[in-house]
């Protein structure tokens, strides 16, 4: 008797199964048909690292400090710098990143001083050879660098005459506030003067 | 080897060598494991390892601790988010560092999120090995909503660099956390349907159950852990024992069964998962906001000359990190101790005298993941 | 009576040319068909779309597919016996086409009305684990030689409930011929009456053909690819041919036997046959994809012991009340 019991409830699960499947049979695939249909990527999404612009330079603000080259771990991005002519802060010259190594931790983004570095949105990267990947990160920015060398010089000009009037006028208060004190003070000399 | 010699005569038994893989579809990646047949039995199982080995604790000696984050997650790249904010978590204790608790919320929430998608994976291809196809695909696509729910925030689907000593990189948004909960309802409709198709059926059951019983002395030699010592019927999980984080705010179960057959494991994961989703739901209720990064965190990372240890629990089991530190930058040694390899090592005293179709059963229901095993 | 295909044509050899080029040809047909019909079957079960690129809804996909398996180089590795390994591509197919000239699709579409068609048909399609063995054999492999020998005693031991599932459908209708079976179900179809036969009788077609959750011989996660591991190209495509022209048999059967065969109402007889033996194809594939495998001893025992005495009981239970009627 059990025997049959138990044939029975084991037909009773697969009957189950089947109709779990046959549920499964009647819903819409959930398949994106790439190419064809192509998918958003999130905000967070993390691809190839690029150089963001900053608002009042017009332009990126790598300065060559190379904190992403020592942090990264795999050792793939390539800068050189220079300082140009009359300014204060150095400008990169070349920005390579070899993104077959790339692991996409996110460790030169956290370093970066000026947080001029941002992930990309692309993600049909392919190529035929290695060196199809050895993306250079100043390409957008080669036609504007003369302006951006203009502006940065401008701004830094703006800034240092604001140091400057800002030590003037600190130095002119303290001769004020000296020349107050010595007028304030009615003490003769002392002894200890002489 | 002469290609003509298919059997070899072994001392008056015709018995024979398989090789199953290390290409080979059940084998969970590139193992290599050596099978001593007579017949349908087997008689000894070696099983060869080293195939996917990255030297990532040589790796860990040449790197300072900031530098080593990737690669922890790759590791075991099922548990990633589990194994990446375990090392976040061993630095932060070695220095002291305070997380702040809206980071330990999102790192709850996260590695809970990773510990259901990684039993996904694993039921998937169970029962993929076992020969039934279609659960594997619903499996995957439950995956995918865990996985573009951690892409939101972390951008990462697999391999996640998302914790940082003394919190994590991004903060989460109302439609992350709106997305979470969404998640949870649809799950728990989901794991229904899983009992439905996969537990419950006969077939199933008849492949599982008391197939792969470890002896509890066995457990204890390998130094068995996770939802394998569990199905014996001992309560042993690094969040209860050892609470890291703050797992001792959460109330959940800790899952067990008797025997410690395949048909136990599987009911011990599943079972998990359902826990999993409690903590989450619990952590999204109770999240504060705040900042995600600790206010004070040391420029240069240098933990003071000592061994520190560090564990917890990932999906397979206990995930142990142990770091002797020489007062530099760069670790001395970093030792990860991984739960494949305590259970593959159990293999040839677990798999003497099953049958061969029987090989595939207890392979999957262990839950090993080779590149965890070779490191 | 049936009409006689040979006195149509005049000369016999004429006949038999004209019979099995029809059906090669239906065969072939099938095949695409069918394949065509699994992909995209196990595609939405599975929420994924299947085969869409290659002709409309994918369905010179299979063309494809056999155009692909038909242009590569027929490799025949150096370790095999060679005529071992040739021949069995062949003695997979043959049955086949001879059990496809039994069937009566309609009452004028009958190549022979044999009077122990049934028996004919047995006794033929119980050849086809020869060449599955052979396969496996002949290809010098230690998994081939694994999955020919399971597959030899998984045919073997589901024979009995698929003989002894039939045995009730002859005694009722009084005849072994397949013409004289359909038309002896013209008031209701013999799966009312036997239902139990009718399950036993799918379970062990299922299992006669290799199919999921039978389908050990050729299980993929396990052995490899079973007896036909070391196949490539052409040869490989014969198995799977055959493979689903043996569904077609088994189902064929079942249609004839149980269903009713070509009976029905409105259409001609045979739309209703080919919707009968596709609507138990579909069934056959669903199981296939909802279960997964059952272990080899397993499903010895579940051949022994659960269809073997039910087969049994039925038998004895059908010899009674026929006895009481």
């Amino acid at each position: 008797m059990r025997f049959l019991k138990d044939i029975f409830a084991g037909t009773l699960t697969l009957l189950t199964g089947m109709r779990v499947t046959l549920q499964h049979f009647l819903r819409p695939p959930v398949t994106t048909q790439y190419p064809l249909e192509k998918l958003e990527m999130s905000e967070a999404y993390r691809d190839v690292i690029v150089l963001i612009e900053k608002e009042e330079l017009g332009t990126h603000d790598c300065i060559d400090c190379q904190a992403c080259v020592r942090v990264c771990p795999s050792m793939c991005i390539e800068i050189e710098g220079h300082r140009p002519e009359g300014l204060k802060r150095k400008r990169a010259t070349k920005f390579e990143v070899d993104f077959a190594l790339c692991s996409e931790c996110g460790l030169c983004l956290d370093v970066c001083p000026t947080d001029t570095l941002g992930y990309g949105r692309d993600y049909d990267e392919a190529g035929y050879q290695r060196s199809d990947f050895i993306y250079d990160l100043l390409k957008p920015w080669r036609s504007g660098e003369e302006t951006a060398l203009k502006r940065i010089g401008e701004i830094e000009a703006a800034k240092a005459a604001e140091r400057d009037a800002k030590k003037k006028a600190a130095a002119a208060a303290k001769k004020a506030a000296a020349a107050k004190k010595d007028a304030a003070s009615t003490d003769p000399p002392t002894e200890k003067d002489a | 080897m002469d290609r003509m010699e298919v059997v070899r005569a072994d001392d008056d038994r015709d018995t024979y060598y398989i090789n199953m893989g290390p290409q080979h579809p059940s084998t969970h990646g590139v193992l290599r494991l050596r099978l001593h047949l007579d017949g349908e039995r087997i008689i000894d199982a070696e099983p060869i390892i080293g195939y996917g080995h990255r030297a990532h604790e040589k790796m860990a000696e040449n790197r300072d601790y900031l530098q080593f984050l990737p690669n922890t997650s790759r590791v075991d790249y099922l548990s990633g988010m589990i194994y990446n904010l375990a090392y976040c978590q061993a630095i932060e204790k070695a220095l002291e560092i305070e997380v702040p608790e809206r980071a330990e919320y999102i790192r709850i929430i996260a590695g809970e999120l990773n510990r259901i998608s990684s039993h996904l994976l694993w039921l998937g291809t169970f029962l993929l090995d076992l020969g039934g196809i279609t659960p594997f695909l619903y499996c995957f696509d439950d995956r995918e909503k865990i996985l573009d729910i951690l892409d939101s925030v972390t951008g990462s689907r697999l391999t996640y660099c998302y914790g940082r000593f003394g919190g994590v990189t991004m903060d989460v948004d109302e439609t992350f956390l709106e997305n979470t909960a969404a998640f949870c309802t649809y799950f728990h409709k989901r794991l229904v349907e899983y009992d439905k198709l996969v537990i419950g059926n006969v077939i199933f059951q008849e492949r599982t159950k008391g197939v792969g019983i470890f002896a509890p002395e066995i457990a204890a030699r390998y130094a068995v852990t996770g939802p394998c010592l569990r199905a014996l019927g001992q309560a042993r999980d690094v969040r209860k024992d050892e609470p890291y984080g703050i797992y001792e705010r959460f109330d959940f179960a800790v899952p067990t069964c008797e025997k410690g057959d395949c048909f136990d494991r599987s009911i011990v994961r599943m079972e998990e998962m359902r826990q999993s989703l409690a903590i989450i739901e619990q952590a999204l209720r109770d999240i504060p906001s705040g900042p995600v990064m600790a206010a004070k965190v040391p420029k240069r990372i240098r933990p003071p000359e000592g061994e520190y240890h560090f564990g917890v629990e990932s999906a397979r089991g206990h995930f142990g990190i142990y770091i002797v530190s020489d007062g530099s930058d760069i670790p001395f040694r970093m030792k990860l101790r991984t739960p494949s390899f305590a259970h593959i090592s159990t293999m040839p005293e677990v798999l003497v005298g099953t049958m061969l179709a029987d090989t595939v059963a207890i392979l999957g229901s262990i839950d090993i993941v080779i590149p965890e095993i070779d490191r | 009576m049936s009409p006689n295909f040979v006195e149509i044509f005049g000369n016999p050899w004429l006949a038999i040319l004209v019979a099995m080029s029809a059906i090669i040809g239906y065969l072939t047909l099938n095949a695409l068909m069918l394949i065509w019909l699994e992909r995209k079957l196990s595609a939405r079960i599975q929420r994924r779309m299947g085969p869409t690129e290659v002709g409309p809804y994918g369905l010179l996909q299979t063309v494809a597919d056999m155009g692909k398996l038909i242009s590569k180089e027929l490799l025949t590795p150096e370790h095999v016996q060679k005529p071992l390994y040739l021949a069995a591509p062949v003695l997979v197919f043959a049955p086949v086409v001879a059990l496809c000239s039994l069937f009566p699709v309609s009452p004028s579409w009958v190549f022979h009305d044999y009077n122990i068609a049934l028996v004919l048909l047995l006794a033929i399609s119980g050849t086809n684990v020869l060449g599955i063995f052979i396969a496996g054999w002949g290809s010098n492999n230690k998994y081939a030689v694994l999955g020919a020998v399971r597959s030899v005693a998984q045919n073997i031991a589901y024979e009995i409930p698929l003989i002894l599932a039939v045995i009730p459908v002859v005694m009722t209708a009084r005849t072994l011929s397949l013409y004289g079976i359909t038309e002896a179900q013209s008031a209701f179809p013999y799966i009312l009456v036997q239902p139990l036969a009718a399950i036993i009788f799918l379970i062990a077609a299922t299992a006669e053909t290799n199919r999921a959750p039978f389908d050990i011989p050729e299980a993929e996660s396990e052995l490899v690819a079973g007896f036909h591991t070391e196949y490539s190209g052409m040869r490989f495509g014969m198995f799977f041919f055959a493979e689903y022209s043996n569904m077609v048999i088994a189902c064929g059967l079942a249609t004839v036997l149980f269903l009713g065969g070509w009976k029905g109402p409105l259409l001609p007889g045979f739309v209703w046959f080919f919707i009968k033996v596709y609507a138990l194809i579909v069934l056959m594939m669903w199981f296939r994809w909802t279960f997964p495998r059952l272990r080899f001893d397993q499903l010895m025992k579940f051949a022994w012991v659960v269809l073997v005495p039910l087969a049994i009981v039925n038998l004895l239970v059908t010899t009674i009340v026929l006895k009481l009627i």
